[in-house]
């Protein structure tokens, strides 16, 4: 099948009507009015431009050159305010410390491949790192104490959480459901309701 | 041209709640409620602190689907009830978005530890707090467990039989699917024949049923729409007045946000409040004090930032199967049986996704639309027990966390294929468990943000859960190959927290007797899904409340008894 693509701005315009409620728009205008900027509040520079890079790799976003989804503020914000999502692999210590050891043990494996820092590397190269870590057996000291894959897993899962909750990327994948006032009405297969986006390439699939 | 689902009319019919328990009437006839009932309580309302050296009948902990029925229970019956709800009390209506992130607050968060092969992931999947409990974000679905769900060890030799049969939960059945407005079909397709259908007609099946529908037909497979505690018309019930029709939605996981899902906060809880109960939300019990003879004599909790002690009577525990056991290990109560933190279980709850040519827009529509229980106990099964087959929708972020656990898509690998979203229609199975003793609930050295030692929870999938997602893959499988997905993956999982204060006939083997009360504590009950001696092969919303509006009746009988 192919990649359906979705028309851009459909999202942005649904947020000012009537089919978005108060807490909905709140929620995600918040998200769309974050600022560009950010210094962080509990990774040092170094450690924060590492997972920022790390960030790019796993979501790599060339159609938004200008201005990216950024993806590492949350993390560093729920780092630094000690929030907790209800649960952690008993196979991980606790986040902060897992954090301050993964990050650590990607430049280990980048070291180790390349014998350069991460933040060096061509992307492709940056790419075999990480594919190293996803595998579960990357080299490097830190890995002897830290489960890699469990690692990987949350992290992955952590920066995707964050890439689909932001508007742009649910209007990327054309989903509208933040404006379900006052009802869905046509919910079965192939049915659309008017303010839901139709795919761009205009091809209607026949069951 | 997909098939038009027909939906009959249903008629807007106010139903008075049928109490099932003839004691329960006669008190109610004898003692009118309105003598102990209040004017409504506005939900916002701060209660007062009160004294501690008030003593009340009973004190329940956590409002959820085992707190929340036997509260209005206690309450109508003229007695003196206070509940203690560790979370907020929500106005939904005004605060809760259509957004996956913003209502993470619906979820425990304080952090658990998941250890063994197949640790459990808490939080959204497995939590609940505020006033309501997991109600705020269970999808709705209430099968009823079919008769033999409670007797897998007369079956099969394995597992543990309910000290009981199902004849002692139909009529709270019954009366539950009558109270909540749940919509399902008339006549059920499986299980024994039923005396009352559905209040309402089924809601409506969204894309990924329909599949479901067209995939299982052409395997011989029966499916049926399902039963969900969500409202397909406007109902009206006696001491809560007019409730709204689900609107398709689809968040049910994330919270209601018109009250046509009935959780606790929209159905049991306000009744309770009409009859007096008095509800403390945001209050976190610490300790559970008691006289010389091991009686209890009232809790300690923390609200606002303040110790408060209540003095009880009778205490019922019903914080879930992760706090509930956790009370218990802290005060070091009831404990004599050994088995407070064993026999957790959890459903083998393998998903299966696919891809189709339709455009499925999951989002719509209660998740769970569709239900298969032809595999209750299939004939060509290597395990024991069974499991049912459940067609579903899917909010978009929770797909995506699921990809990137389950596929491990990264990159532009990760993007692409969420393009597909509309696209995607999704299986899943909702299976028995056995108990196994590596599987357990312990407290762990580390603490939380509370102080307190953090729950770790050993999980491991033993040779019938592998067998039995192993059949179910398979077979879901095939219902996607059917119904013309391509691309279809697996995503493992298992649901719900189960058996963690087990009930049984003797204090050697189970932490309660069949009444729901403790064998080593006379004034304690425990109700919530950590007393189920099995897992059944449902959902457990439906049968916790079940047992809450049982285990509330036994309480009012022996107290009769004593009164006499």
């Amino acid at each position: 099948m192919p990649v359906p693509t979705y028309p851009s701005g459909t999202v942005r315009a649904l947020l000012g009507t009537e089919h978005v409620s108060e807490a909905t728009r709140a929620a995600l205008q918040e998200r769309l009015a974050a600022p560009a900027t950010y210094e962080p509040q509990f990774l040092s520079a170094e450690a924060y431009a590492l997972l920022e890079a790390v960030a790019s790799r796993l979501f790599p976003q060339p159609d938004r050159p200008e201005q990216p989804i950024a993806l590492a503020p949350a993390l560093d914000d729920r780092l630094a305010k000690g929030l907790a999502d209800g649960w952690r692999y008993d196979a991980l210590p606790p986040d902060r410390e897992a954090m301050r050891l993964g990050l650590g043990g990607i430049q280990e494996i980048a070291q180790s491949l390349f014998q350069a820092d991460f933040l060096a590397l061509a992307p492709e190269q940056q790419d075999a790192v990480l594919h190293a870590l996803a595998d579960g057996r990357p080299p490097g000291a830190a890995w002897q104490t830290l489960d890699a894959g469990r690692f990987f897993e949350e992290l992955l899962a952590g920066l995707t959480e964050t890439y689909y909750a932001h508007p742009l990327a649910q209007e990327e994948i054309g989903y509208v459901g933040m404006a379900d006032l006052p009802a869905w009405t046509k919910i079965g297969l192939n049915e659309r309701e008017d303010r839901e986006p139709d795919e761009a390439n205009e091809q209607r699939l026949s069951s | 041209m997909p098939d038009e689902e027909t939906l009959e009319e249903s008629v807007l019919n106010p139903v008075k709640p049928e109490i099932q328990d003839p004691l329960l009437r006669a008190l109610l006839a004898d003692e009118p409620a309105a003598a102990a009932a209040p004017v409504d309580t506005p939900l916002e309302q701060p209660q007062a602190l009160p004294a501690e050296a008030n003593e009340v009948d009973c004190v329940v902990i956590g409002l959820g689907a085992g707190g929340a029925p036997l509260l209005a229970r206690l309450a109508m019956a003229g007695l003196k009830v206070v509940a203690l709800e560790a979370g907020p009390w929500h106005n939904p209506g005004k605060d809760f978005a259509t957004d996956e992130q913003a209502q993470n607050f619906l979820f425990w968060n304080d952090e658990r530890l998941a250890a063994g092969r197949d640790p459990l992931a808490m939080g959204k999947n497995n939590s609940g707090t505020g006033v309501g409990g997991s109600t705020l974000h269970y999808t709705a679905y209430t099968p009823r467990p079919l008769p033999d769900d409670l007797h897998l060890k007369r079956d099969f030799g394995k597992g543990e039989d309910w000290p009981f049969g199902y004849e002692e939960l139909e009529p709270y059945y019954e009366e539950l699917e009558q109270f909540l407005g749940i919509s399902g079909p008339t006549p059920y397709p499986w299980g024994p024949g039923r005396r009352k259908g559905y209040p309402l007609a089924p809601l409506p099946l969204n894309g990924a049923a329909q599949l479901m529908v067209r995939g299982a037909g052409k395997l011989g497979i029966r499916t049926s729409p399902a039963a969900n505690a969500a409202l397909s018309a406007r109902y009206y019930q006696e001491g809560i007045g007019w409730r709204e029709a689900c609107t398709n939605r689809g968040f049910c996981q994330a919270g209601c946000s018109n009250g046509a899902k009935a959780s606790m906060d929209v159905t049991f809880i306000p009744l309770a409040v009409k009859h007096g109960a008095d509800i403390r939300p945001s209050s976190f019990v610490t300790e559970i004090e008691r006289d010389a003879q091991g009686r209890i004599t009232g809790v300690v909790y923390t609200q606002n930032g303040e110790q408060q002690r209540q003095r009880c009577r009778h205490l019922f525990l019903c914080a879930g199967s992760v706090e509930t056991p956790r009370l218990l290990l802290l005060n070091e109560l009831a404990l004599t049986s050994g088995q407070v933190g064993k026999n957790l279980m959890a459903h083998p709850g393998v998903q299966v996704f696919g891809t189709f040519a339709e455009s499925v827009r999951p989002n719509k529509g209660i998740p769970g639309a569709l239900i298969s229980q032809d595999t209750h106990r299939p004939q060509d099964a290597d395990f024991v027990g069974g499991y049912l087959l459940q067609s579903i929708g899917i909010m978009p972020v929770t797909f995506a966390g699921q990809v990137a656990r389950g596929r491990k898509f990264w990159g532009q690998r990760l993007r692409d294929y969420m393009k597909s979203y509309n696209h995607v229609a999704g299986i899943n199975i909702l299976g028995d468990c056995l108990p196994h003793a590596d599987n357990y609930l312990e407290l762990a050295e580390e603490k939380d943000a509370r102080g307190l030692p953090k729950p770790r929870l050993h999980f491991t999938a033993q040779e019938n859960e592998v067998r039995m997602n192993q059949h179910a893959e398979a077979l879901m499988r095939r219902i996607w190959e059917a119904a013309g997905a391509t691309d279809i993956w697996a995503f493992p999982r298992y649901a719900h927290v189960i058996g963690t204060a087990r009930m049984g006939l003797s204090g050697d083997d189970a932490v309660v007797d069949a009444n729901g009360r403790a064998f080593d504590v006379p004034n304690l009950y425990i109700c919530d899904n950590s007393v189920f001696p099995s897992a059944l092969s449902v959902n457990p919303a439906l049968t916790i409340m079940a047992l809450s509006l049982r285990t509330a009746d036994k309480f009012l009988k022996s107290q009769q008894r004593r009164d006499a």
